[in-house]
């Protein structure tokens, strides 16, 4: 019963919020009847894998070669999400890890769960099965999952739409604002993605939570990896899985030499990058060859290790601030060339944030990264402490975010960075 | 869990349940606007209620109302008890609204509607609604009046809960924030903004031609809604168009009102054509150039009315009313030492 009107629910919402309305809807549930159907036939029918790959596959690969072939296609909202679901799932019955599902419900409701549409947290089936049958309510999970929820919401508001107001004001005008404005462009888009990203991440869970579901993680305190490979561990963690699942591991993995390796890495960032769009291809390779290195660049000093990642995540992020590959290249370029570091410091106030809100942006962020770095320790804290004590947690933060959120009038409600990817 | 354990835990719930409703109204209360000192406008609406009820004479409008109509001189010359319900830019709709509240206070035997908000039919703008809204008591008139007036740009709930609008004031808060924190004040004369400055007309502003002078639907039909109260209420409608220079009242504009009261025998005032017989000079009589009347000019504007209001309305004198006389005696005295600063 409650998971049918989980399903409802979602599928009214993604009718009415959806990019692509009705149409969208119809779409997504054309597509989870067929592969479920195709599903139940697969192990009988053992040549329908591929044309179920391509099927599945297909509109997604459509859509991100458009600025090559020209072809366009209405997106549904989550269309990345619910085909890498699709892929996971024909690839799992085939190779037998679970039996096809005989409930179209449950199926429907994996491939549908409105909540992860938006920005993931892309589920295997068996998982998101198993946390089906395992939903219950329950006021621990009511409680944190409202504490999560205001936490994801307070990190949007408070930090990544500051620093949107300024990344729009530098973006806008890449030959005016390059070097020393480009890298900090480059640091504030890290922050701004990270507090975006993770913080609908945590309204995804924290609803999910309050429903009664516990979904996967995706982020794990990313900056403060050491190497590009672990900040890929821990970064959008549950497309890092599917990856390594599905294409990484069926290339070889590292079964087959380093140079294979290398290559299956570099393959497998490209897809990635792929994924995301085709103009970011070239953020895949380059995010690859990083990876690759693995722990080449790594020294004895955590802080330093952890400050060269950043600053390489940082750089790389180009891609997704500037709309073009090249001016993406030429803001990278210009840090080598343009040192402009006395005006970027005398400009700062002018770049659409005020002293007031650069202090709020700063506190917050600080509270963030502490809080990155002793996650559990404050989990525990919430988890385990009294109701009165968590609904303090939940009203101090939801009262910072009321009062110093930025938001409304002036201030259209952002758009999840990541859900249009 | 134990019972006294189930006890202690829903004691501690309600005490900081409570706590954050009194921060969150805490946070509410400092971060809105105060109106005391700056756009004191803002707090008109509100400060009728502190006076509600004893009115005989009712007026609703915009600026040209409250700048240019004075009950302390209706009171002084013939004993009328009035009030002004005026704010910025108040728009027909809202001159409804804010009439029909007026008649869960009191019921005025005359209620004077300036016509000028005839010429707009959509909302202006959100600085103007709050204006309006924001201080307005929560009544099934609230609720009706915002959601006729926002703009696009606007949400319900940001007037049900004024922080979400008023959130980013917290880098701008002023030392007017801290000190009417816990208390209002209050600027106007029953309703009345006095203004003694004098800026003479130097440039008139050119006249607009319009495509259609035409007064839209929503006009009449709100029109027609404040008729209606009135004559629900037995109250007799007056419309009025204040004078200014401003050349926007149209000849137009004039004749349909005029059809308008005909058609329901209705009272229509155009202070406009009497501009001279008022006595009004707008060399001394404004403070923005012949937008609105100055203290001088609005008394001489009372005046003139005054003697309508008196001769044809069958208003009571309250100066031989010792219990009213005593309030306005005081109220005259403060009005005329503000005047005699």
């Amino acid at each position: 019963m409650v998971q049918i009107l989980i399903l409802l629910v979602g599928l009214l919402l993604y009718a009415v919020y959806g990019s692509a309305g009705l149409a969208g809807l119809i779409w997504l549930l054309a597509a989870a009847l067929i592969i479920w159907l195709a599903g139940l036939a697969l192990l009988r029918c053992r040549w329908l894998f591929w044309p179920l790959i391509v099927v599945s596959a297909a509109p997604l690969v459509l859509m991100r070669l458009q600025p090559v072939t020209g072809f366009s296609l209405l997106a549904p909202l989550g269309v990345s999400y619910f085909t890498l679901q699709m892929i996971s799932y024909v690839v799992d019955v085939r190779k037998e890890k679970y039996p096809p599902e005989k409930s179209f419900l449950t199926f429907a409701l994996y491939l549908t769960y409105f909540p992860h549409l938006i920005q993931g947290s892309i589920e295997s089936f068996d998982h998101m099965k198993t946390a089906l049958a395992e939903q219950e309510f329950s006021w621990d999970g009511l409680s944190a999952g409202a504490i999560r929820m205001v936490w994801g919401a307070f990190k949007m508001l408070m930090i990544s739409v500051r620093a949107s107001v300024v990344l729009a004001t530098i973006s806008a005008s890449p030959e005016e604002y390059c070097g020393a404005y480009a890298l900090f462009a480059m640091i504030l888009y890290s922050v701004r993605l990270y507090a975006d990203f993770s913080g609908c991440m945590d309204i995804v869970l924290g609803v999910s939570q309050v429903l009664g579901l516990r979904l996967s993680e995706n982020f794990d305190a990313p900056y403060y990896s050491q190497t590009v490979a672990e900040f890929w561990r821990r970064w959008h963690m549950t497309l890092g899985t599917w990856l390594r699942n599905y294409i990484y591991i069926p290339l070889g993995g590292n079964r087959k030499g380093k140079l294979r390796k290398v290559i299956n890495l570099i393959i497998t960032f490209l897809v990635s990058g792929f994924w995301h769009g085709f103009h970011y291809i070239l953020w895949g390779l380059f995010n690859g060859i990083f990876v690759a290195l693995g722990n080449g660049l790594r020294t004895k000093f955590k802080a330093f290790n952890r400050l060269l990642t950043f600053l390489i995540i940082s750089v790389l992020w180009s891609f997704f601030i500037w709309p073009d590959t090249f001016t993406a290249l030429g803001s990278i370029g210009s840090l080598f060339t343009t040192f402009n570091y006395g005006a970027l410091a005398a400009n700062i106030l002018s770049l659409g944030l005020g002293a007031a809100d650069w202090i709020v942006f700063l506190c917050a962020t600080v509270l963030l990264w502490v809080y990155d770095g002793n996650k559990e320790r404050f989990k525990n804290v919430f988890t385990g402490s009294a109701p009165a004590m968590r609904l303090a947690v939940v009203g101090a933060l939801g009262l910072l975010a009321l009062v110093f959120g930025m938001y409304g009038i002036g201030f259209e409600a952002e758009q999840f960075i990541y859900s249009s990817f | 869990m134990k019972k006294h354990t189930r006890i202690k835990t829903g004691i501690s719930v309600v005490l900081v349940l409570a706590v954050f409703l009194g921060l969150f109204a805490f946070a509410t209360r400092l971060l809105e606007p105060k109106y005391a000192e700056t756009l004191t406008e803002g707090s008109m609406i509100s400060q009728y209620y502190e006076e509600a009820g004893g009115h005989e004479v009712i007026f609703v409008g915009d600026c040209e109302v409250y700048a240019n109509f004075s009950p302390m001189e209706l009171y002084r010359q013939v004993g009328i008890t009035a009030y002004v319900r005026g704010t910025p830019q108040q728009l027909i709709w809202q001159s409804y609204y804010v009439l029909k509240e007026t008649f869960r206070y009191e019921i005025p035997k005359v209620a004077v509607l300036n016509v000028n908000s005839m010429r707009y039919s959509e909302p202006v703008s959100e600085a103007y609604n709050r204006l309006t809204i924001d201080r307005m008591r929560w009544s099934e008139e609230k609720v009706e009046i915002i959601k006729a007036s926002m703009t696009e740009e606007e949400n319900f709930w940001s007037y049900v809960f004024p922080i979400l609008r008023y959130h980013s004031r917290f880098d701008e808060l002023t030392s007017e924030d801290i000190e009417y924190l816990l208390h209002d004040e209050y600027s106007t004369f029953n309703g009345y903004q006095m203004n003694k400055e004098v800026r003479p007309v130097d440039t008139l502003p050119t006249e607009r031609m319009l495509a259609d002078y035409t007064f839209e639907d929503i006009d009449y039909d709100y029109l027609d809604r404040i008729r209606e109260l009135c004559e629900e209420n037995g109250v007799t409608l007056v419309l009025v168009k204040a004078p200014s220079v401003y050349p926007y009242w149209y000849d137009e504009y004039d004749a349909q009102i005029e059809d308008y009261a005909e058609e329901y025998g209705l009272d229509f005032y155009n202070f406009l054509d009497v501009v001279e017989e008022i006595g009004i000079d707008y060399t001394t009589d404004t403070y923005d150039e012949g937008l609105h009347l100055n203290l001088s000019g609005g008394t001489k504007l009372s005046t003139y009315f005054v003697q309508i209001l008196s001769e044809k309305y069958d208003l009571t004198n309250y100066q031989t009313d010792e219990k009213v006389s005593a309030i306005y005696d005081e109220k005259l005295a403060q009005y005329d030492a503000a005047a005699a600063e």
